[in-house]
């Protein structure tokens, strides 16, 4: 059913505690993992509403790919409050070959999943999900 | 946020045997020409007030401004003609492709209204006129069969445009549509310059056959000649008339600039031959000249532009002059941190003084061409592409005697160690050699391919960085190197490493755009993930108080971090010279001198946030 090409199965957990950041606001960020002996998606972390974006990036380990989907709150010009989710693909350039090459793969079936994801992002090093980065890409 | 404090600019780029043109704001005191990709617009008033133009993609050639003094049309190799706004921001007009060679002058119409331009169009355009907003032409120029050199329009109607160029030919013609005229071969060699007086009257012509010949405006006959009595001794390679439009300025590779009267018959006599002081060599050939209201500015092949008063002829000249070529090193001498020194690959060391500018040249009795340089308190170490080291002691502005010493292979790197002068450490492709005073004390075959070292300042202490982006730290014993740890972290090769000033950390960028800091006593990392740059890291340079570390890279820009708070929260000067940045240094705590490709120096000033 999964494999490196079509991309790895998804955890059901995935989608409920996505859901859950959509519609409750229960999470700041989740950050997701694939578990390659049991061939799928599974959450890693969860973060507080409390939490910060500079514990969010403190959670991503340097040198391993994840998936994480950070809930970004913001004020505009016009003096609005508004929030907009990002899906960000942490894909550093010290990992493994063969794990950024998974995750890469399986990228697009758990989008797919994901239903409601605002701005999809890519990183390869911590400052190409710098604060400003996001910032800018919010609007 | 970082601001622009100062710029010092650079100088035209110069070719032997070929003059350049250089052009004026006919309101304010301003000149314009152009160097590499970029065209300057310099105050002559304050020479410290200039604008840089980079959006040429291919190098400028000429530029001008219109007659009302709001745009400025300028030109490339490739046959571009832009026309852009004068003020603030420079914004984009229009852009054409006009010729399909290099422009060499550009003529806009008195009325602003039409543009003429000349240059080598590969045999068929040579010469092209067209309006300025749409482009379309306004004449067929046939009649000249080799690079056309310059041209000139007729300010005063009737218009006429006169061309002329490697064909010995002076060429007329009348329009607007413009249509060939006459023809004159009166030179016996290429005509460098045509221009017309101010009040069209006349025209001159000036040749590499030390001539000047002077035609009606009207009807382009000849009707005299620049007297031959003590006329120029070898080409002339430009000229320009007064605003009054009785006496024209004429440079000449005689390195002279003579001032002559035209009469109303047309006949020119000599009114003043000015020199200009210098060392006597090809660098003082005169090259360019332009009659500014009161201002007579030449312009030499060294790139030394002499501006002589015109009420007062015989006042000595202002002197300016700066870099021509890529600006490799910085230095910041310790005893006077106003005075930034810096050296351009062609052996040119540059002496500047916040505040003031220009301050002199290093005249040094060997010029050859310099690699990389390194200024201690009394004296400046250089590393040329011939293999060797200089010593040269240093007096205030002049350099005293230098001791050479031949190292037997190519010096990529070299570093002081500031508190004993006396020894150097200059790297080579495969290893080290160390110097005290100009001794080699020992040559080390490392095995490794070195790319980057620095010594500390007291001597105790070097690292090296490999092409494989490690470092290897070795302990100085004597008069040879012992290696005591190898420090992995960078993922490209090492391009600079430096020490802080108090010995307690030490930063290394590489090629692969990233910088760290790492402690020294624990050779731990202390600030990592400097990774904003994108394209190699140049150059680096640490603040006096050891808070800040400043990176340049290729990519233009240079970005401070502080050393106490995270990467992230950076300043970025973006843009800072066009090409690359190619050389940093702190003045002082908040000031930032940088340097690169495009031979200017600018000084920034850093306002704590």
């Amino acid at each position: 059913m999964a494999n490196a090409a079509s991309g790895m199965a998804v955890h059901d957990d995935c989608k409920l505690k996505f859901l859950e950041l959509k519609a409750k606001r229960t999470y700041r960020f989740i950050v997701f993992k694939i578990e390659e002996k049991q061939k799928q998606v599974v959450v890693e972390k969860l973060g507080e509403p409390s939490q910060s974006y500079d514990d969010f990036t403190a959670s991503l380990p340097a040198d391993e790919c994840r998936y994480a989907v950070y809930d970004f709150d913001f004020v505009t010009a016009e003096n609005c409050q508004k929030s907009r989710i990002f899906f960000i693909a942490w894909s550093p350039d010290t990992s493994r070959v063969r794990s950024k090459m998974i995750y890469a793969s399986s990228k697009d079936r758990f989008k797919r999943e994901l239903d409601g994801i605002q701005v999809e992002l890519q990183a390869t090093d911590p400052t190409e999900m710098g604060l400003d980065v996001i910032r800018s890409r919010a609007n | 946020m970082p601001e622009l404090a100062e710029t010092y600019a650079c100088v035209p780029s110069t070719e032997r045997g070929r003059g350049i043109l250089i052009s004026g704001d006919p309101k304010s005191n301003k000149v314009l020409y152009t160097n590499g990709r970029s065209v300057i617009i310099l105050d002559l008033n304050n020479p410290l007030n200039v604008s840089v133009y980079g959006e040429h993609a291919y190098p400028a050639t000429v530029a001008r401004f219109s007659p009302n003094g709001e745009w400025v049309a300028s030109a490339d190799v490739s046959g571009t003609v832009r026309i852009w706004g004068a003020y603030n921001d420079h914004v984009l007009k229009k852009e054409f492709k006009v010729l399909s060679g290099r422009i060499d002058d550009l003529q806009w119409s008195p009325d602003g209204m039409r543009i003429v331009a000349c240059g080598d169009g590969k045999g068929k355009s040579l010469v092209r006129a067209f309006m300025w907003d749409s482009g379309t032409n306004v004449g067929e120029f046939d009649g000249h069969s080799r690079r056309v050199l310059s041209c000139a329009f007729k300010p005063t109607r009737p218009f006429r445009i006169v061309t002329c160029g490697e064909d010995f030919l002076v060429n007329f013609y009348e329009g607007p549509p413009f249509k060939f005229k006459q023809s004159h071969r009166d030179h016996a060699n290429f005509v460098n310059c045509v221009r017309y007086s101010p009040d069209g009257s006349k025209f001159i012509s000036v040749s590499s056959d030390k001539k000047g010949i002077i035609f009606d405006g009207k009807t382009a006959e000849k009707i005299g000649e620049l007297s031959s009595e003590d006329p120029h001794k070898g080409s002339i390679y430009a000229a320009s008339w007064s605003p009054e439009g009785k006496q024209v300025l004429t440079v000449s590779a005689d390195k002279t600039a003579k001032v002559w009267d035209i009469s109303e018959d047309g006949s020119g006599k000599l009114k003043k031959t000015l020199t200009c002081s210098g060392s006597g060599g090809v660098d003082d050939m005169l090259v360019g000249c332009r009659w500014q209201n009161d201002h007579l500015v030449t312009v030499s092949l060294g790139g030394t532009i002499s501006i002589f008063s015109a009420s007062n002829l015989e006042k000595s000249p202002l002197q300016l002059s700066g870099h021509m070529k890529n600006i490799t090193s910085l230095a910041v001498l310790k005893s006077d941190p106003k005075c930034v020194l810096s050296s351009s690959y062609d052996g040119l060391i540059v002496k500047w003084v916040q505040g003031l500018g220009y301050s002199g040249k290093l005249q040094r009795k060997e010029n050859s061409q310099i690699k990389c340089f390194a200024a201690a308190e009394e004296e400046i170490v250089t590393s040329g592409f011939d293999n060797k080291i200089w010593r040269i002691s240093l007096h205030g502005d002049q350099c005293g005697d230098g001791d050479s010493v031949d190292i037997g292979s190519q010096p990529k790197d070299l570093s002081l160690a500031l508190l004993s002068p006396e020894l150097a450490l200059v790297t080579t492709d495969s290893g080290v050699v160390m110097l005290r005073c100009t001794k080699v004390v020992s040559t080390i075959n490392l095995g490794f391919a070195v790319t980057a070292s620095v010594v500390a300042p007291d001597g105790s202490e070097a690292i090296v960085g490999g092409q494989d982006g490690k470092l290897h730290v070795f302990c100085i014993v004597g008069d040879s190197l012992k290696e005591e740890a190898v420090l992995e972290k960078h993922r490209g090769a090492i391009t600079v490493i430096r020490y802080s000033p108090d010995f307690s950390m030490f930063a290394s960028g590489d090629a692969n755009r990233e910088a760290i800091v790492w402690d020294r006593v624990s050779r731990e990392v202390k600030l990592k993930n400097m990774l904003y740059h994108t394209a190699r890291i140049n150059c680096l340079a640490w603040s006096p108080n050891n808070s800040m570390v400043a990176t340049g890279s290729l990519d233009t820009c240079v970005i401070i971090y502080e050393v106490d708070k995270p990467a992230s929260s950076r300043m970025t000067i973006k843009g800072a010279h066009l090409g690359g940045v190619y050389a940093l240094a702190f003045t002082d705590e908040h000031s930032v001198v940088s340097s690169g490709e495009d031979a200017c120096v600018r000084v920034w000033k850093l306002t704590p946030q």
